[in-house]
């Protein structure tokens, strides 16, 4: 494999534009590390409606930890149970906290320490992270994030940095420490991209790279570009059927072929661009046409990329 | 169907909305070219991150400013436009900055705001902020009354209602009565910190230092005492917002891309800025594949199309790129091609079902939206 460090990281957050296919790739990589053995956990931040358990074949939950496949557990992180988790740990005592945090005023100060909601959740993605048991084991191999769309993920990385420029010493700034540690740390977290062969998707892909390294400072591990048409007609085979009269069967037809063609160059472009702005180990996953995702499609992904992890390591 | 510029006509404001990725930001800048190609000086006003408007709009950035695009840009892509087309990206931190000093008392007050580590802190990086100072920067260049339309594209939230919530979320605490009692003794009367254990709700103030570090809370304590006497401008301002977006000014349009999430996305907007007595312009879908086989009749075999190719003399054509006759491939294609059509058609159902309003659906263009000369394609379609 020519991404051996990939699914290695111990924390790999999944971000793109909106609708480029994180979910679907993230689940795509928690297929391949379960069957390569690890122990995975994927997490969905605050999702209105949870993608991951339904990609892998299982109900959506109500956002508690559930293990979806052998080997794979999934846990949507939403800011109140985390905040309260949180609580207690700081308080740990259910009656303290039930006195702070049931108390309406209180409530209002929490919510205005800026980015204290982003902070829980982040919090509670990177305890997992670091979780050991008795034996000093980690609990997890590998933390996989579904990670919120582009601007948002900078922002919700950012706020770790952001609060150590803000918070004066206590408890926020010293959990603002280790989080900022864990996040830029270059062996254990990356960031993975992904994108789609489509003009301004490149675009965001490209400004988001410069962002990940400039304003974040984490290491990026690789690039997906999903969704990759391809053509089942040759170039020259598409402009003979430009000729063809629009009229069925063979017109349709054509049209088709033609269709798929213009998508498929065009496509080529832009993956070619993100190649040459993007310099990282770049994963292809084809277009599957498919009316429904569940799993057979997912499968089909992580072969896919399973493929192209292979190929390129022989190449 | 009707088209969206008449869902439009006699409004001054569009807000599209919509999930990530089904070209909102594309279409509300061909909604804007619209208006300017028919003679209206429009704006479009975007708050994605990304700067995708600058890219589409053939500017290398936007800034907090409205630049008017250049006419010998929009000649350059054979659009001579009656009116005039304005774009510009909002700065949150700057709104937030202008909006405090719109509403502090005096000089010193303002800078004092300014200054404080909390607001540096909300103001970039709360969540809802972008939402909120979108919803005031829109307020804003309303009350202007500078444009014939103001098309605003909104940032792709997960949360779609973050929109409608985030102004009264943020203004819920600034504004609020019980945290102003809470503060009162505090406030005048030196280090707030220092006081914390002597209020009504000490024990609860003090375990919640314990969580935050005293001296967030003093911070907290000083930023809220800056903003006493401001409570009440911004308020009234939110709900001039509110009223604002509710009038018979504005229209909202739902952009959708034909992918069952953002179907049900838009689907769950819908629902609820119905709710809100929030009036709905129309809906866009986006990126809709073009169907290629209406009739009822079944999908042609390969055996169907060997025929027809023969005779338009495209049986021996060039070496085949993959396995497969020609004939084979073809039949395949077009198999696939009306997949994806029949997909969409049932994402698309609940919406299309539930939509009030204009409503228009934009076959996928050829080639991606990426100048000027694709805007006014899809504007040609709106």
């Amino acid at each position: 494999m020519a991404d051996p460090t990939l699914l290695d990281r111990h924390l790999l957050f999944v971000t793109g534009k909106g609708g480029a296919g994180k979910s679907t790739v993230s689940a795509a990589l928690a297929l391949l590390a379960a069957r390569a053995g690890k122990r995975v956990l994927v997490c969905e931040v605050n999702a209105a409606q949870e993608r991951v358990p339904p990609l892998l074949g299982a109900r959506p939950g109500d956002g508690a930890l559930q293990e979806i496949r052998p080997g794979i557990h999934a846990l949507d992180v939403r800011p109140q149970q985390a905040m309260r988790e949180y609580g207690l740990m700081v308080l740990r005592f259910r009656a303290v906290y039930h006195a702070v945090f049931e108390n309406r005023l209180a409530r209002y100060f929490l919510r205005m320490i800026p980015s204290l909601a982003e902070l829980v959740v982040l919090g509670k993605i990177l305890h997992e992270a670091r979780w050991r048991g008795p034996d000093g084991r980690p609990r997890w191999d590998l933390v996989l994030v579904d990670a919120p769309a582009t601007g948002h993920a900078v922002q919700l990385l950012r706020v770790p940095s952001a609060l150590l420029d803000a918070v004066p010493a206590g408890p926020l700034r010293h959990d603002a420490e280790w989080m900022e540690r864990l996040l830029v740390d270059p062996v254990k977290t990356a960031v993975a991209l992904v994108t789609l062969p489509e003009d301004m998707p490149v675009n965001e892909a490209i400004e988001l790279d410069a962002q990940v390294r400039g304003v974040l400072g984490m290491v990026r591990a690789g690039l997906f570009v999903n969704a990759m048409p391809s053509s089942r007609v040759s170039p020259a085979e598409a402009r003979a059927l430009r000729r063809v009269e629009p009229v069925p069967p063979l017109g349709p037809a054509a049209r088709a072929a033609e269709l798929a063609s213009l998508r498929s160059e065009e496509a080529r472009r832009h993956l070619a661009r993100a190649r040459a702005a993007i310099e990282l180990p770049t994963t292809v996953v084809p277009l599957i046409a498919s009316a429904g995702w569940g799993l057979a499609q997912v499968e089909e992904v992580a072969a896919a990329i399973d493929a192209a992890w292979r190929s390129r390591g022989s190449a | 169907m009707t088209a969206l510029s008449d869902g439009l006509a006699g409004r001054r404001i569009a807000v599209c909305v919509g999930s990530g990725g089904v070209g909102k930001t594309t279409v509300a800048a061909a909604l804007a070219l619209s208006r300017a190609l028919a003679g209206g000086r429009a704006l479009v006003c975007t708050i994605d991150p990304a700067r995708r408007l600058a890219n589409a709009l053939g500017l290398t950035a936007l800034g907090n400013a409205q630049a008017r695009i250049p006419e010998a840009r929009l000649a350059e892509a054979g659009l001579r436009p009656a009116g005039e087309l304005h774009a510009m990206m909002l700065d949150v931190k700057r709104t937030w900055d202008e909006l405090v000093a719109r509403h502090a008392p005096d000089p010193a007050r303002r800078d004092r705001i300014l200054g404080n580590r909390l607001y540096q802190q909300m103001s970039a990086a709360l969540a809802g902020s972008q939402e909120y100072m979108a919803m005031e920067k829109l307020y804003e260049l309303a009350a202007e009354r500078d444009h014939d339309l103001i098309v605003l594209d909104t940032p792709p939230t997960a949360h779609a209602l973050d929109f409608l919530e985030a102004p009264a979320r943020i203004l819920d605490f600034l504004g609020s009565d019980a945290a102003r009692t809470f503060l009162a003794p505090a406030m005048g009367a030196g280090r707030f910190g220092l006081r914390l254990a002597q209020l009504s709700g000490g024990y609860a103030a003090k375990a919640l230092a314990r969580f935050t570090g005293q001296q967030a809370l003093s911070d907290l304590g000083d930023f809220l005492q800056s903003f006493q006497g401001m409570y009440d401008g911004f308020k009234e301002r939110a709900a001039a917002v509110r009223a604002l977006l509710a009038g018979p000014e504005t229209g909202f349009v739902l952009v959708s891309s034909p992918s069952p999430l953002s179907a049900a996305e838009a689907l769950a907007f819908h629902e609820r800025l119905t709710a809100e007595s929030m009036p709905v312009a129309g809906l866009v879908v986006n990126r809709l594949t073009p169907d290629l086989w209406p009739s009822s009749e079944p999908l042609p075999g390969p055996g169907e199309l060997a025929g027809p190719l023969a005779a338009a003399g495209l049986l021996e054509g060039p070496a085949a790129p993959a396995a497969g006759s020609l004939a084979e491939r073809l039949a395949a294609g077009l198999a696939e091609h009306q997949a994806l059509v029949d997909g969409e058609r049932r994402a698309l159902e609940p919406l299309l079902a539930r939509a009030t309003g204009a409503r228009v659906l934009i076959p996928r263009l050829e080639t991606d939206v990426h100048d000027l000369a694709g805007l006014a394609r899809l504007a040609a379609l709106l």
